[in-house]
């Protein structure tokens, strides 16, 4: 029967270790042994920390929290890639079973002049928090709503709504682009609050508004190279990138300011 | 004026101008394909062209534009996006792996498109002028300076290798500007990129066959 | 005075709080901007409460330990939320909403909370939707609604397996315009370390600024925490790997008392533990096992392949035991019993602790039914496959992803979890501690679940707390008491600042030789064995011995390395596990002072001859409130007795 085996992995990882935002940063070498199949990759680490420790020196600082592929915090890059080798799986999801054994593992932190490092491979993606800040939401006080099947939505357009919702704001698109692009990411909002009739109010303002902010936090522009569609572990689609281009071209024309 | 700095509204404004510059060498291409009927065709097509003024500086002005709005977005959004990522991955994305050649190094082969048209321009516009009368009309020569210049085998060469960029350059920058001006569905985005690729060999095909065909038969 | 003072109105249940919200105390608007409100903790209940509050116009101060409050563990909430729509036709209403939460919590919540919430569950939709929530619809446009355990109509709303991200998303976003108009002063990466109490009320808060290290002091004239279960005492479970209890933890020490610590909600479907190296278990949604059979080999020990094992060698266990509801016994029998069959030794898998849920025989079934006259076995099998697919595909990538294992060519193993804790810090109907000024929403208090929560009704509480209860409340505190104003430079903060440092340095200052994980992972191997799905006098007692010996082993061996002045995770780690070997000892007392067994607490000497809990409403239909004496001091036991006015006590029967 697969996953039961007692084959344990050892492996050779270059670690980035980076001592706050101003740090040069630097490769470290360090081994990890005893490494079962069915660990994850971040339980891979946890165990590279536990040795760490235990021989007195630092642990590898990175970011992970429900290691269930939703809440967005684990990022990393693997051999190249954020979230590791797999398509549409993110890093807390990847597990050792797909390294072989003896491999040499190179982790690095997301790299984006947008996404400065706290320490190692640890970033601050609140860059995103500012775009959404600058208008990814619908303004409606509590308590002010009207019924919720009186707003019917087709489900063509409810399932396109829901498949840019599904943004974990990893900022994976931003690591994988060349550019350090957010357009994915910008886009999927914009998209998932403009396709639904409860967003248009505020749809006009909205994609002038999150497009500026997501300029002024320096991220790149879009080469178009669909890097960060492939690098997305929910698998949002650069159409969506076409749509905000599109509806940033109209607003601007139609902006009375 | 905002749109124009935002990253969206410059990205759109390489489009635009990409896509004049795309029909452009269409239209030229298709022209110069007269030299396969003969000099006289050939040159009957240019004076043609030269004599209609309003057509010629209008046409001139829009491309000086396209060309000068395409070279200062490109330059401007290049340096912003090596900006926007100072330190460097150890080893390549499969992003990076996979994505086309054409979309990773479109800056390159822009540059080098400039220097051609500027080569390009100083060779047939601007150089050397020979005379020819055909039914008492007296025109400019260019098949004569074109027999002249493409029997240079490393002219000829040159001109080959920069019809294929100009093919690269259009592969991707033609259906890109569809995706930057806003039209992707998934119905039709495929047959767009088909398009694109295509547009691109038939233009590249058909400028690289002149050099070789001056160079083989004359 | 009785600190137990439920605050609830008198009158009847229907139209209460409407009432109640009329006859609570107004702040003028122009007077909000000079009241400040700490929220703690931006998941569902935070967000909500954060967003709703800063609306209104009260001056709001939010604070995470995450990078952005929309990492919240309310995000990884998967199967919907409940509301009395009755969009479905099927008869629901607040009444049966009512009737279902309060029997499903098997007899041990107040009935006016639960009223409440299921009174404002219909709102709690319509914000939502507004909000641009993508809930899943018919063709026609209209809400789609699904059917969930303890429940006989179709109440339930979802965005396909992710309905907690999308509230969650909701939520943030509300905030976020908050956040942008100033309204909200947004924290993040500063995790609360400590209450601040001035003149007997909540007036602010220290945090530790987990980038930084540095300690910061904060005001406020009203403190919400919504900090969410504590789940992760048992190290293992299903609860994000950095949820913690410390923030409630510290209020319970600085007087909040904490209740019922022993109801905690065990899945019965989750992934099973593949090893030492697991850091946490990952739920499959219970809706599985409509269509997968539960069994163990007959013999101990039977290490074959499972499609070797012919079908007279398996006991299917569930349905032997419980002919009439087999496979959909509810989720506490149902995990109960698969921990009978691993402790008979017929686990299955690597560790033995694991039993199998198999799909076989709902693929050959599903595949006769949609296969032509004379299909033969492979067309059968491979149409079977595809309606499997259908239905639970994405539950079955998960499951293949985690432990490589092909879920449609062999059986799922699985294994029961903790998932939610019902307990939490006290509150009345207020939503407020028993210390003035401190107000606690969501998971992270105790009220309206009982000693069991139904399927979808966490989203729906943290919700309904953060939109439409701490709002008002909030505010007639604010409008109905005096309040001096403070400042940092205050004795109590600069007191309370000085203990929080001192407890940093004293676990820095340990320097032993362990790392707190595995201090961690001790604990929730006693935690798991003796305060798991089944408990006993014997073993409560043990708990109550060896949870000490740990605590004073960890406070002499820790080793945390790396700087206390900087972001150090060990060091954060370290704080929420010296709290957790406080918690722990706590469930276990309340465990052991609660002689029955009610719905997640079970205790062996207190069944019926079939092995159901039996419940002992003589002695327990109360709420047990913990009251914190002092360092390694017994605490003190109070109760607030429960009265059930509106449903009747009855003996749920699976039969």
């Amino acid at each position: 029967m697969g996953g039961v085996t007692a084959e344990r992995r050892n492996y050779k990882l270059k670690v980035w270790k980076q001592n706050g935002p101003d740090d040069s940063g630097h490769f470290e070498e360090i081994d990890a042994k005893n490494i079962s199949p069915n660990q994850s990759f971040l339980e891979m680490l946890d165990q590279v920390n536990q040795e760490l420790i235990e021989s007195g020196k630092e642990p590898i600082t990175f970011d992970h929290d429900c290691r269930e592929g939703i809440c967005g915090t684990c990022s990393l890059v693997i051999n190249g890639n954020p979230h590791g080798p797999q398509k549409q799986v993110t890093t807390c999801q990847l597990h050792m079973r797909s390294f072989a054994s003896g491999e040499t593992i190179v982790i690095e932190p997301f790299r984006a002049n947008s996404f400065p490092v706290v320490k190692d491979l640890m970033v601050d993606r609140s860059a995103f928090d500012h775009i959404i800040q600058a208008g990814g939401y619908i303004s409606i006080k509590t308590g002010n709503a009207v019924d919720a099947n009186s707003i019917p939505v087709g489900k063509e357009y409810a399932d396109m709504a829901f498949n840019t919702a599904t943004c974990i704001g990893c900022g994976g698109c931003v690591a994988a682009c060349a550019n350090s692009s957010a357009m994915l990411f910008t886009s999927a909002k914009i998209s998932h609050l403009g396709l639904l009739p409860q967003g248009q109010p505020e749809h006009q303002d909205r994609v002038l508004n999150m497009v500026n902010a997501m300029d002024e936090a320096g991220f790149g522009n879009c080469s178009n190279t669909g890097a960060c569609e492939l690098a997305c572990p929910k698998g949002i689609s650069l159409e969506n990138i076409a749509r905000m281009n599109r509806e940033y071209a109209k607003a601007s024309l139609k902006s009375r300011s | 004026m905002n749109y124009l700095l935002s990253s969206i509204g410059r990205k759109q404004l390489m489009g635009i101008s990409g896509l004049i510059m795309t029909g452009f060498v269409g239209g030229h291409m298709a022209g110069n394909l007269s030299m396969f009927i003969g000099p006289e065709a050939f040159n009957s097509y240019g004076h043609a062209i030269v004599s209609n003024k309003p057509l010629l500086y209008g046409t001139e002005v829009v491309l000086l534009l396209a060309l000068l709005t395409h070279f200062v977005m490109g330059i401007w959004l290049t340096r912003e996006n090596k900006r926007a990522r100072k330190s460097k991955y150890a080893k390549p994305t499969n992003g990076d792996k996979s994505a086309q050649f054409a979309s990773k190094s479109m800056i390159y082969h822009g540059i080098a498109l400039l220097g051609f048209i500027i080569w390009h321009l100083c060779t047939f516009k601007f150089g050397n002028h020979y005379d020819v009368t055909y039914d008492g009309v007296m025109m400019r020569d260019l098949f004569t300076l074109m027999v002249e210049k493409f029997n240079q085998p490393l002219y000829a060469a040159g001109y080959v290798v920069l019809m294929l960029t100009v093919g690269v350059h259009l592969s991707h920058g033609f259906s890109s500007s569809f995706q930057s001006l806003g039209f992707n569905h998934p119905r039709y985005t495929p047959k767009i990129k088909t398009l694109s690729f295509l547009y691109a060999t038939v233009v590249a095909l058909g400028f690289l066959s002149m050099p070789i065909y001056i160079y083989l038969v004359y | 005075m009785n600190k137990l003072d439920s605050q609830v109105p008198s009158g009847s249940l229907d139209g209460l709080w409407t009432q109640h919200k009329f006859d609570m105390k107004l702040v003028n608007p122009a007077n909000r901007r000079k009241f400040e409100v700490i929220v703690v903790g931006t998941g569902l209940a935070g967000a909500s409460a954060a967003a709703t509050l800063a609306e209104q116009g009260y001056k709001v101060k939010t604070f995470t330990f995450h990078d952005s409050p929309r990492r919240a563990h309310s995000i990884a909430a998967q199967g919907g939320i409940n509301a009395a729509k009755n969009y479905q036709n099927d008869g629901d209403s607040v009444f049966r909403l009512f009737y279902d939460t309060v029997k499903g919590g098997d007899f041990r919540s107040r009935e006016a909370n639960v009223y409440r919430l299921a009174e404002v569950s219909s709102n709690i939709i319509d914000q939502c939707v507004a909000q641009g929530v993508p809930f899943a619809r018919e063709y026609g446009g209209t809400l789609t609604n699904r059917s969930f355990g303890g429940a006989q109509v179709s109440r339930t709303f979802y965005a396909r397996g992710q309905t907690g991200q999308q509230l969650l998303i909701g939520a943030y976003q509300a905030m976020s315009k908050q956040i942008a108009n100033h309204s909200i002063e947004n924290h993040v990466r500063k995790e609360m370390l400590d209450l601040v109490i001035v003149d007997g009320r909540a007036r602010g808060i220290v945090v530790r600024d987990l980038t930084t290290g540095k300690l910061e002091k904060h005001t406020a004239d009203a403190v919400v925490l919504c900090t969410g279960g504590y789940g992760n005492v048992f190290y293992l479970s299903t609860n994000a790997m950095n949820s913690n209890a410390t923030a409630a933890w510290r209020c319970h020490r600085r007087g909040a008392y904490f209740a019922n610590p022993c109801y905690t909600q065990i899945h019965p479907t989750c992934i099973p533990q593949s090893g030492e190296g697991q850091s946490k278990l990952t739920l499959m949604s219970e809706s599985l096992r409509n269509d997968g059979r539960v069994w163990v080999p007959k013999d101990q020990g039977d290490k074959r392949h499972p499609r070797e094992i012919s079908d007279a060698e398996r006991d299917y266990y569930l349905e032997r035991v419980y002919p009439s509801f087999g496979n959909l016994a509810p989720r506490d029998v149902a995990s109960r019993q698969a921990k009978y069959r691993v402790d008979e030794g017929k686990g299955v898998g690597e560790t033995g602790v694991a039993v199998f849920l198999d799909f076989a025989d709902a693929i050959k079934r599903y595949g006769e039914q949609k296969a032509h006259e004379g299909a033969s076995q492979e067309e059968i099998i491979k149409l079977g496959k595809e309606v499997v697919s259908e239905k639970y595909g994405n539950l079955f990538q998960i499951y293949q992803q985690i432990t490589g294992e092909n879920p449609y060519e062999e059986p799922m193993r699985i294994y029961p979890a903790v998932h939610y804790t019902m307990g939490g810090l006290w509150v009345d109907y207020h939503l407020q501690s028993t210390i003035p000024g401190l107000f606690v929403a969501g998971e992270a208090n105790f009220s309206d679940h009982g000693a069991n929560r139904l399927g979808a009704s966490a989203l729906m509480q943290g919700l309904a707390d953060g939109y439409f209860v701490i709002p008002y409340t909030v505010g007639n505190y604010l409008g109905s008491t005096k309040l001096d104003p403070v400042d940092t430079n205050n004795d109590a903060f600069k007191a309370t600042e000085d203990e929080t440092q001192s407890r940093i340095n004293k676990l820095i200052g340990v320097k032993g030789s362990k790392s707190v994980d595995h201090f961690h992972k001790e604990l929730g191997k006693i935690m798991w064995e003796y305060v798991g799905m089944a408990r006993d006098k014997k073993g409560l007692e043990k708990t109550i011995e060896e949870i000490p010996k740990l605590r004073e082993a960890f406070w002499n061996d820790v080793l945390i390395p790396g700087d206390p002045q900087a972001m150090n995770q060990e060091l954060e780690k370290a704080g929420r596990v010296a709290d957790f070997l406080e918690l722990g000892e706590l469930m276990a007392r309340d465990a052991l002072t609660r002689e029955e067994s009610c719905g997640g607490h079970f205790r062996s000497e207190y069944q019926t001859e079939d092995g159901e809990a039996k419940r002992d409403d003589n002695n327990f239909c109360h709420v047990a409130a913990w009251e914190w004496k002092g360092e390694n001091q017994a605490q003190d036991r109070h109760r607030e007795e429960l009265t059930f006015e509106n449903v009747k006590l009855a003996t749920r029967s699976y039969k």
